[in-house]
């Protein structure tokens, strides 16, 4: 060249690097190690999240156990057993999932991706049932608790015939269920964004996003969702099952 | 550090891993089994609670829940073979919702008179619920 400037030599250029590589990582396995810490920060945070109402839950039976043995009479524990059932198995599905993307089974990861979906699915149509049943009781928060006799519990009304929706009023009730759908209502709308989450990540595995370097989103977002499980592990026989 | 040396940290790879994979790859026996065991437990604690036994029902309740949480977070969540600082990160957590927990429920014991003189001086209204059929 006539200016004089040496030209860059082929050695200074910089390194080909992965087109998943983010530019502020040296390799995909720092990226990842990365990735997991922040997410692990994150579900540390969750369960201090949860644990403002699993306090409250303490404190109300702590000091009202009657509450609490009636109220478990409105719980069905076959459908939050079934519901536990259902999210057991999305949590296979899920870890699942994370061993297809590492062994690069495409098929196999779409499949788990959708059964893990569909399992969440499942979870709200059950939970649906559930709020509508309570709603359209009368079982509902705090002031607005008003379940007619006619509408209490049959398991109820066998075991103390006497009772009267008035004396459940009395009782407070209605901050019985104030905990419960704040509980499982959080807890619900974890499994929507999870929902979100999966749709997100069966976009990217049809697309052919994820190897057995880069499938650190695969791996989150089921960490996420075993934390969902986990959350309700303790919800269900919290509620549905300790009288 | 290199990724040589990275992948070589990981030397609990199952003989199935990729040649270069990142992170520990679960037998899928082993997922299985762990599911069969949540299963069982939730059929455990379904029984237990069936059974009066007073206070120890929450305990049974919580104590199987818990060991429930673990196997999900130390199998599922791959803990068993993460790097120790995520698995302080858990035990960081929970040591705190265990504090807040306890703290406030011996906290609140403190003043339940009061709450219950106050609630006898003024009973909660009630009022008349619709049955449901006549909506």
């Amino acid at each position: 060249m006539s200016t004089g400037v040496a030209e860059p030599e082929k050695s200074q250029a910089l390194p080909e690097r992965p087109k998943e590589l983010a530019m502020h990582f040296d390799s995909l396995h720092q990226q990842y190690n990365a990735g997991k810490l922040g997410v692990w920060l994150f579900l540390g945070q969750e369960l201090l999240f949860f644990c403002g109402l699993f306090t409250a839950y303490a404190v109300y039976r702590g000091n009202h156990q009657e509450m609490f043995h009636y109220a478990h009479y409105f719980l069905d524990w076959k459908l939050g057993g079934l519901n536990t059932v259902v999210l057991l198995t999305s949590s296979l599905t899920a870890a699942w999932s994370v061993r297809a993307a590492q062994l690069e089974q495409r098929k196999t990861l779409i499949a788990t991706l959708v059964i893990t979906f569909l399992c969440a699915a499942a979870f709200m149509v059950v939970k649906y049932i559930e709020y509508s049943h309570k709603i359209h009781i009368g079982a509902v928060w705090s002031s607005h608790f008003a379940v007619a006799d006619a509408d209490l519990p049959a398991a109820l009304t066998e075991r103390y015939p006497d009772i009267k929706g008035e004396d459940l009023q009395r009782m407070g009730m209605g901050t019985f269920f104030a905990i419960y759908f704040c509980m499982t209502g959080l807890h619900g709308i974890h499994v929507l964004v999870g929902m979100g989450l999966y749709i997100w990540l069966i976009i990217r595995a049809v697309r052919g996003d994820f190897n057995r370097k880069y499938y650190g989103a695969v791996d989150f977002v089921a960490l996420y969702w075993h934390i969902v499980d986990i959350i309700w592990i303790f919800l269900f026989p919290l509620l549905y099952l300790i009288g | 550090m290199t990724e040589a040396t990275a992948d070589h940290a990981h030397h609990d790879h199952h003989d199935e891993a990729l040649p270069g994979t990142i992170g520990h790859v679960s037998h899928w026996q082993t997922l299985v089994k762990v599911l069969v065991t949540l299963l069982a437990l939730t059929v455990i604690t379904v029984l237990v609670a069936q059974v009066d036994l007073g206070r120890l029902n929450v305990v049974g309740a919580i104590g199987i829940a818990c060991v429930k949480a673990s196997i999900v977070a130390m199998w599922f969540m791959h803990l068993r073979y993460d790097k120790r600082f995520n698995f302080w990160i858990l035990v960081g957590s929970i040591a705190f919702v265990a504090w807040m927990v306890g703290y406030i429920l011996f906290d609140s014991a403190l003043y339940q008179d009061n709450i219950r003189e106050y609630r006898e001086a003024h009973p909660l209204p009630t009022r008349p619920a619709t049955p449901s059929g006549d909506h």
